[in-house]
């Protein structure tokens, strides 16, 4: 069995600070040798993904125009 | 040849490298307004600032909506947010980008129509919440299985109990939490950026985003699980 060289705790907040950055320093090859050994970090960490997906694709409604006018009206715009 | 714990490991990697060039994709849609225009604007040119929010509407109504999940309140809010950058564009004094500004005066209001309508109440205190990542001692889970979740909708059609599901959760977490999580995991802006908007440490914004997607995996957690 390999040996774990961090705590899952390490591994998921470095993970959490670098989710868009590029994960090849010593610290993430280190990650990636836990996550070898720990299926439940690799599950937790695909579940956080999961979750931000949710939210961003999440569709988003556009401004109604009558708040343009609202806001010309509120500033004196004639 | 790689195992499969590698391979799951490079799948999230490579997802999340997705996800970072979707947001660049997205936040490359955003044309920065030329300088000339804001000044045009300050000076009291009307058709510079009808320009301005014609640019920049989508993007703080849409701010407003994924913070306070409620359509009226984002109207509202993208209305004081232009009549604010309208009575204070004389202060922006380009050392930042338009953007950060403009993303930090929005902030201001859902924050004040938060304190206002007294949402905060329907909020849960962190004090109140146990936080798994609080309790992530040495290999504290390695005893205890983590369920797979299921996949997230490949169609991106997502069912009203799914959408009803995430807007109470995310209204659960508390405001000074919320937006960090919006602005960094939504919106695509750098934890430094976000930072300037917030006038937060950085470290303070990645505390707080790490609790927040803690707070907001567990409250989805039984949804996806079952």
């Amino acid at each position: 069995m390999k040996k774990k060289t961090i705590s899952c705790k390490k591994v998921y907040t470095h993970i959490c600070d670098n989710l868009d950055k590029d994960l090849n320093s010593p610290v993430c090859r280190e990650i990636k040798r836990h996550l070898d050994s720990c299926p439940n970090c690799v599950t937790y960490l695909d579940s956080l993904k999961k979750t931000i997906i949710l939210f961003r694709d999440y569709p988003n409604p556009k401004a109604p125009k009558s708040v343009r006018r609202r806001i010309f009206a509120k500033v004196h715009f004639k | 040849m790689i195992n499969k714990f590698q391979r799951n490991c490079y799948i999230v990697k490579t997802d999340f490298s997705i996800l970072s060039y979707k947001m660049k994709q997205k936040l490359t849609t955003y044309t920065e307004p030329e300088r000339t225009l804001l000044e045009n604007a300050r000076e009291g040119n009307h058709k510079a600032f009808a320009e301005i929010v014609r640019r920049y509407e989508n993007l703080v109504y849409s701010f407003a909506f994924k913070v306070c999940r409620n359509k009226d309140k984002a109207s509202e809010t993208l209305q004081d947010t232009f009549v604010n950058v309208y009575r204070k564009l004389d202060q922006f004094d380009h050392r930042s980008k338009f953007t950060t500004w403009l993303y930090s005066i929005v902030t201001n209001n859902c924050l004040m129509k938060n304190r206002r309508t007294k949402l905060a109440e329907a909020s849960v205190s962190f004090t109140e919440v146990q936080l798994p990542h609080d309790d992530f001692e040495e290999h504290s889970h390695h005893n205890k299985s983590i369920h797979e979740w299921k996949s997230t909708p490949l169609d991106r059609v997502m069912n009203s109990e799914l959408k009803d599901l995430l807007d109470g959760s995310i209204q659960k977490l508390p405001m000074d939490h919320r937006v960090v999580f919006v602005l960094r995991d939504i919106e695509g802006r750098s934890a430094e950026e976000t930072a300037k908007i917030l006038k937060l440490t950085v470290p303070a914004v990645k505390s707080r985003l790490r609790r927040a997607r803690v707070f907001l995996r567990e409250q989805l957690n039984e949804y996806m699980t079952s």
